[in-house]
C-alpha cells in the first residue's frame, strides 16, 4: 500500500467541478481531490494557483487536464517543472477520473499516470446500431 | 498573404488559438513574437508542443519584425501572438505592417478595469492602444471566430484617440 495519490483537476470553465460531481454519483463522496478553472486567469496566474497546490507534494502527485494545448495543460506543465513526480495526464473524462479515484490507494503518480493513460484511451468505443 | 490573424493573447498559445482560430483557419506556422519566451528554451519547446498541428516559432520582436515581410508572401497561412498591447505596439514600432490586432484575451490583473469578459486594460495598455490606431492598426476584440469582432474603440472609448 502506498500513499494516496492526490490529484487536482485544472479544466476550463466550470468542468473540473461538473466532473468531480458526476463522479461522485457513482462512485460516492470524495476527499482528497482538488478543483481549479481558468476562467478569468492570465497564464501567470493560473500557473501561480496550480503551482501552489502541487509544492506540498512531497510525493508527488497528478495534475488531470481536460485538453492538450489549451491553457490548463500548458499552465499544469509548467506549474509541475521541477517537482519529479507530478504528473500531467491531459484529456481526463469521467472513466478516467473515476479509476483515478478506483486506485488512488494502490499506486504511487507515475504508475498511476501510466494507468490512466491506458484507461483513456480504451474509454472511447463505438456500437453501431443493429438492424431490428 | 500569409497572415490570417494577429492576436494579443496573455496566454500566448493556448486552446482559444489551437482549436477554435486554428481548425477555422488552418494555419501552417504560428509566430510567437516575445522576448521572454524567446530566451527560454524550455518555454520554447512548451509551445512548440502545444501546438502539434503547425510549425512554431517563438521569437524576439526584432525577429519577428525583420521575417515580417517574407513571412507575409510565404505560402500556407500563419497566426501571430503577441502577449501584451506594449509588444504588439512595439512590433509595429519596429516595421511590421500589421493591419489589424485581434485582441482575444488580456486577463485581469490589479490596476486594470474591465472591459468585456477577456479584456482588462490600465492607463498604459490604453495609451497604447490609441497609439496603434492612430497608427491606422485596427484593434478588434473578438475571443473565438464564432463571437462577433467589436471595435475596441466601441467598447471601451478611452482607448479612442482624441
Amino acid at each position: 500500500m502506498t500513499a494516496r495519490t492526490p490529484a487536482l483537476l485544472v479544466m476550463h470553465s466550470d468542468l473540473a467541478d461538473a466532473l468531480l460531481r458526476a463522479a461522485e454519483k457513482v462512485y460516492g463522496p470524495v476527499e482528497g481531490v482538488e478543483v481549479l478553472s481558468n476562467e478569468g486567469l492570465s497564464r501567470e496566474d493560473l500557473e501561480q494557483a496550480i503551482s501552489r497546490r502541487v509544492q506540498d507534494w512531497r510525493e508527488g502527485g497528478l495534475v488531470l487536464t481536460d485538453f492538450w494545448g489549451g491553457s490548463c495543460h500548458i499552465c499544469g506543465v509548467a506549474a509541475a517543472r521541477g517537482h519529479g513526480d507530478v504528473v500531467v495526464v491531459t484529456g481526463i473524462n469521467l472513466p478516467v477520473l473515476l479509476d483515478f479515484l478506483h486506485n488512488r490507494d494502490e499506486y504511487g503518480p507515475l504508475a498511476l499516470a501510466d494507468r490512466l493513460l491506458r484507461k483513456g484511451r480504451d474509454s472511447i468505443r463505438l456500437h453501431h446500431g443493429q438492424p431490428v | 498573404m500569409s497572415w490570417l490573424l494577429q492576436r494579443v493573447d496573455d496566454r500566448l498559445i493556448h486552446g482559444q488559438v489551437v482549436v477554435a482560430w486554428g481548425q477555422r483557419l488552418h494555419p501552417r506556422r504560428i509566430w510567437v513574437a516575445d522576448d521572454a519566451a524567446a530566451a527560454n528554451a524550455w518555454e520554447k519547446d512548451l509551445l512548440a508542443a502545444a501546438s502539434p498541428g503547425a510549425e512554431v516559432h517563438v521569437v524576439t520582436v526584432a525577429e519577428m519584425a525583420a521575417a515580417w515581410a517574407g513571412e507575409s508572401e510565404a505560402p500556407g497561412g500563419a497566426f501571430l501572438v503577441v502577449r501584451d498591447l506594449a509588444t504588439a505596439l512595439a512590433l509595429v514600432e519596429a516595421g511590421a505592417a500589421v493591419a489589424r490586432f485581434n485582441l482575444g484575451g488580456l486577463h485581469y490583473a490589479p490596476g486594470k478595469t474591465k472591459v468585456n469578459e477577456y479584456i482588462y486594460l490600465d492607463a498604459a495598455d490604453r495609451a497604447r492602444a490609441r497609439a496603434l490606431l492612430a497608427r491606422g492598426v485596427a484593434l478588434e476584440v473578438q475571443d473565438v471566430p464564432a463571437a462577433r469582432a467589436e471595435p475596441l474603440a466601441a467598447l471601451d472609448p478611452e482607448s479612442a484617440p482624441a
